[in-house]
């Protein structure tokens, strides 16, 4: 397992403005543009990293936050690994349409169980003074529709981007390995929890 | 010549390139003259009789009327002819070839080679003769391959179909161009899709050149001379030296958004602005007006982003030497971009290539600055040094120098972004980076798009034929099948291709209806469109006028047809 390299989908997901193209710019080129325009349809960069041993491509997919790009980015979401909901924690709004954005992912992307499918959750904008969304409500959030590992980043200053990218690979190598050891017919069904969540922040 | 080939699928039956300065004496033989000939396999002797004779020709009835030769007519067949010092250029094809598309044609050749050669003279003086045929040949092969005999009629510069395609997506590709114009040393881009225009910056026939080197570089491997295409960015990025007129590089430069970041560099480098990538919509400069006519370039999107120009009066004037004066000013007011000459190309070709253009106006001492010029350049960030004095005007285009740019190329998949830039381009390893970081996500998230979107599937044929030419833009559209055409478009493109000759010939006939017996065939023309349309069926016609004659309600039909392909002829 350790040799193999295998290719990671993880896509960014949220309302536009709230940072998603400068989280992945941070992460893969480590840059930060003040004034990207908004993204139209998808975009995305490859990284290769290795997390626990495992050599891994990490394919992060960047789409368009606002509405009018819906029909350009959702035929994207099929064959995600990983999903990462984001918000701003200066903009309530955004906090808010997370429950849409998971919809609109689990309804594109064809996700057969939703329930055990891998979704972190990412603050952004830690840097800036003004928040309208606490930490406590967020991992609130996170509690109670899944469990989600919540991080609270900054693109611009780059605080916790790295890290909250390794989770989302950590939590899809775990999916894999608990599906490697699944005997290969579809009469078994294991429920099993989902990871607790691992925050930073609190 | 009785046995000349009659290939439909070739537009070029003969063509050829003699130097008139091999054979000066009696005794010189013609074959020391022929610098290349299509087809190649054309025995020795046959060459000489045609090049011989045309040459012969040529030059003769150029003396006689003080004007040059730019047809032969025969029989069966028709030469451009095109002559310049020595050399003459001869591209043959059958008769019915429109003249103006096998001018074009042979126009269009001859661009290609010098800009990617530099001047023919000196090609041929630093490369052999072999090297240089199989350039040729393949220029040739290219400007005749691919689209149908339509888009060789107009000579159109093929793009996608951008009715299958979001709008949106031609936005975001203009909009990767206007962000790798943050970089001062990029003046401007295309971006390709399958070897088609998506979105560019440039003049069609800049574009036309650009698609080239595209094409080639799917077999090409990575040029060994360019020292950034092996580390950081792999095998995707290519970039090779082109040639381009003063006239050229004005134009390009006429767009706001290069006077205000490339013209001027030294000034405006660190400056904050050029963060934003909005910037022709947000940070464009009003004082800078000089121009003759800045009514021509208002800052506006589309100015930058030819693919949806409105028909601008800067457009519609091609970038050609009109009269001596105006080309005196072009060339002075390119000449004062003064780093075009501070940076040559390491080898001195570009002030070989003022050598060779200028002839004697030049001589030694332009030679010696500018070399002092390139020693600069190679340490690096050097300000540029006060010009050589301008050349003097010239009434012949062709001997304006060229001057050296750099063609970057990126390649994700089937989609290319090539950007022509300033020669130390290549050696700004951090502009370089900056460019190739600041796209490479959009670059590959519009090729996930390109590649999704579905082909249109060509519908059955329709109860009409419809060519819209876009001159501004040189672009096509068109409801014909596109490949070599079925019997039943065969008569249309017949039609077509006459209307155009006569629209091209008369400057003052705007609408015409062709016919037969069975087909009629209208035609309209505005100088920034000509449109073609054939209603399909049996055509009730008594033979002698008459207004019940069905071909007369075409102009009608079209107008309302068209409509629903975005062809307004109201």
């Amino acid at each position: 397992m350790t040799t193999k390299t295998s290719l990671l989908k993880v896509i960014l997901l949220g309302d536009g403005g709230v940072g998603k193209s400068s989280l992945m710019n941070r992460y893969v080129t480590n840059k930060f543009d003040a004034h990207l325009f908004h993204t139209i349809g998808v975009e995305f960069l490859n990284k290769e990293l290795e997390v626990d041993g495992h050599q891994v491509t990490l394919q992060i997919w960047d789409t368009a936050g606002q509405e009018r790009f819906r029909s350009l980015r959702t035929p994207f979401y099929r064959g995600s690994d990983c999903c990462l909901l984001t918000f701003s924690v200066d903009d309530s709004q955004s906090f808010i349409n997370l429950g849409n954005w998971k919809k609109e992912f689990i309804y594109y992307a064809d996700v057969k169980e939703p329930e055990k499918f891998p979704f972190v959750v990412l603050g952004n904008k830690l840097d800036v003074t003004e928040r309208q969304v606490s930490t406590e409500e967020a991992q609130q959030w996170c509690q109670e529709n899944g469990d989600y590992p919540y991080y609270e980043t900054s693109a611009k200053d780059a605080t916790n981007v790295a890290v909250a990218f390794e989770e989302a690979v950590r939590r899809v190598l775990a999916l894999d390995e608990r599906t490697d050891h699944l005997i290969p017919t579809d009469t078994v069904k294991l429920h099993r929890k989902p990871r607790s969540a691992t925050t930073c922040c609190s | 010549m009785a046995e000349l080939l009659q290939t439909e699928s070739r537009r070029c039956l003969y063509f050829f390139l003699y130097d008139g300065s091999k054979v000066k004496g009696e005794g010189d033989a013609t074959r020391e003259g022929i610098c290349y000939f299509y087809p190649e396999e054309t025995p020795l002797d046959r060459q000489e009789l045609l090049c011989g004779q045309l040459a012969g020709v040529s030059r003769c009835v150029s003396e006689l009327s003080f004007s040059p030769v730019r047809v032969l007519r025969l029989r069966r067949n028709k030469f451009a002819i095109c002559m310049k010092d020595d050399f003459l250029w001869a591209l043959g094809c059958s008769a019915d070839v429109p003249t103006v598309s096998i001018c074009q044609l042979l126009d269009q050749l001859i661009d290609l080679f010098c800009f990617y050669n530099g001047s023919v003279r000196q090609s041929y003086q630093l490369h052999s003769s072999e090297a240089l045929a199989a350039r040729w040949a393949r220029y040739l092969s290219y400007l005749q391959s691919g689209s149908s005999q339509l888009h060789h009629v107009f000579s159109c510069v093929r793009t996608i179909d951008s009715t299958n395609v979001d709008p949106l997506l031609l936005l975001k590709a203009a909009l990767i161009l206007q962000a790798c114009q943050r970089c001062p040393l990029v003046s401007a881009g295309c971006i390709l899709f399958r070897g088609r225009v998506v979105s560019t910056q440039m003049f069609p026939e800049l574009t036309m050149k650009v698609m080239v080197h595209e094409s080639e570089t799917y077999t090409k491997a990575l040029r060994p001379g360019a020292p950034t295409t092996s580390s950081p960015f792999g095998g995707t990025v290519s970039s090779t030296t082109v040639f381009l007129t003063p006239a050229e590089l004005q134009y390009l430069r006429s767009a706001p958004v290069d006077r205000d970041f490339s013209s001027h560099p030294a000034p405006h480098r660190g400056t904050p602005t050029r963060t934003r990538l909005s910037r022709t919509l947000s940070d464009m400069p009003s004082s800078e007006s000089d121009r003759s006519d800045p009514g021509s370039f208002s800052p506006h999107l589309s100015d930058s982003s030819v693919f949806s120009p409105g028909p601008s009066q800067a457009a519609a004037d091609p970038p050609q030497f009109s009269n001596g004066k105006q080309e005196a000013d072009e060339e002075e007011a390119a000449l004062d971009e003064s780093h075009y000459l501070s940076f040559t190309n390491g080898d001195g070709s570009a002030l070989e290539e003022r050598l060779n253009g200028d002839g004697d106006a030049a001589g030694g001492t332009t030679f010696e600055q500018p070399h002092v010029d390139n020693e600069e350049a190679d340490r690096g960030g050097a300000p540029p040094l006060p010009l050589p004095p301008p050349p003097p005007p010239h009434s012949d285009p062709d001997d304006t120098p060229l001057i050296p740019m750099t063609l970057y190329l990126h390649r994700v998949k089937g989609l290319v972004l090539a950007l022509l830039a300033e020669p130390h381009f290549l050696s700004n390893s951090a502009a370089m980076e900056e460019v190739y970081h600041s796209s490479l996500a959009s670059l590959n998230g519009l090729e996930a798009h390109l590649r999704t979107v579905s082909p249109g599937v060509p519908g059955p044929p329709g109860p009409y034929m419809f060519a819209h030419f876009d001159c501004v833009q040189s672009t096509m559209t068109t409801n014909l099948s596109g490949g070599a055409g079925g019997a039943a478009e065969r008569p249309f493109v017949r039609a077509t291709s006459l209307l155009h000759s006569h629209f091209c010939n008369t400057e003052t006939l705007q609408e015409a209806i062709i016919r037969s017996a069975a087909a009629a065939v209208y035609g309209t023309r505005s100088p920034a469109q000509e449109t073609f349309f054939q209603q399909s069926g049996s055509l009730r016609n008594s033979g002698i006028p008459n207004h019940q004659d069905s071909a007369f309600t075409l102009p009608g039909k079209a107008r309302h047809r068209l409509l629903k392909h975005g062809v307004n002829l109201l």
